[in-house]
């Protein structure tokens, strides 16, 4: 069934093609989720959220942009508002993570000292990620974790592809910035 | 190759590594599922939703038929005739003849 046919049913009520659309979506999404959240669990539940909000409001996408774009304003919305909403929790996971994953009997080719010392680079990593801006970061997760082109970026965005690039090059450097000292060496 | 741009490069190879970690987690196979039990939910507790004039109209009929009753009752007990009778069968009541003293030996 085409997208556009899809919409239709889905706004007559059919949940049967809600759910067929979901699941040519539902990875996209979940990948922006986590490159916001950094945690399954959490990305999973925003996941869920977004869809709802989907389903809710469908009957007012007007088709002026491409169903992609509409979906994932409603997602970096969605993820920003809740990673705003729950920082102090998640830092307090991530630094529970590092602890437990030191501990963690899988993979026996990493010694514990080895595994600590990646988490602690990673849980580095997020903070840094997470204390881009919030035009940045979204500029990033969707160019790095979606890998999409400038331009759809610049469409979610509303934006000029000019500017992207800019919001790209800062947050680089950024990221660069926070991690040379601690990452690098 | 100078140690600062041998730092940039590692940093980015690290930050590369940790996204490409991240995006090798995959979702629950089951959240679709999950999604769609969720909007079902939803739309039984919409159907289920009662409105405020419904609740209304609910108890001025339960108030209404309470205040019927109640006038119901008073107008049957008002009519309740007050008089008692007596219904006495005479065929059944001993008969007091057989302590008289005439022709009954």
């Amino acid at each position: 069934m085409e997208e556009e046919q899809l919409i239709q049913e889905i706004v007559c009520g059919n949940t049967l093609a809600f759910k067929m659309l979901m699941e040519k979506y539902q990875n996209r999404v979940f990948c922006v989720a986590m490159g916001f959240v950094h945690s399954k669990e959490d990305a999973e539940d925003l996941t869920q959220e977004v869809f709802i909000k989907v389903y809710l409001s469908l009957s007012t996408f007007n088709h002026e942009s491409k169903f992609s774009t509409w979906l994932y304003r409603i997602t970096i919305n969605t993820c920003i508002n809740f990673a705003n909403r729950n920082r102090k929790r998640r830092l307090l996971q991530s630094l529970e993570d590092v602890w437990h994953s030191a501990f963690n009997q899988r993979d026996e080719e990493q010694t514990p000292l080895e595994k600590m010392e990646i988490s602690e680079r990673n849980l580095l990593i997020k903070k840094a990620i997470d204390s881009l801006s919030d035009r940045q970061r979204v500029a990033f997760i969707l160019s790095k974790y979606e890998e999409l082109p400038q331009k759809e970026i610049a469409a979610i965005m509303n934006t000029t592809e000019g500017a992207v690039e800019q919001l790209l090059q800062r947050a680089k450097n950024n990221l660069q910035k926070k991690l040379k000292r601690s990452v690098g060496n | 190759m100078s140690k600062y741009i041998k730092t940039q490069m590692s940093a980015e190879n690290y930050i590369d590594d940790f996204i490409r970690g991240e995006k090798q987690t995959e979702p629950n196979p089951f959240l679709s599922t999950r999604i769609v039990a969720e909007i079902e939910k939803m739309q039984q507790a919409e159907i289920k939703k009662v409105t405020w004039w419904q609740i209304v109209v609910f108890v001025a009929c339960i108030v209404t038929m309470v205040f019927l009753g109640i006038t119901i009752g008073n107008s049957y007990i008002s009519h309740i005739s007050q008089e008692i009778t007596m219904n006495i069968n005479d065929n059944e009541i001993e008969n007091l003849g057989y302590y008289s003293l005439n022709n009954y030996e």
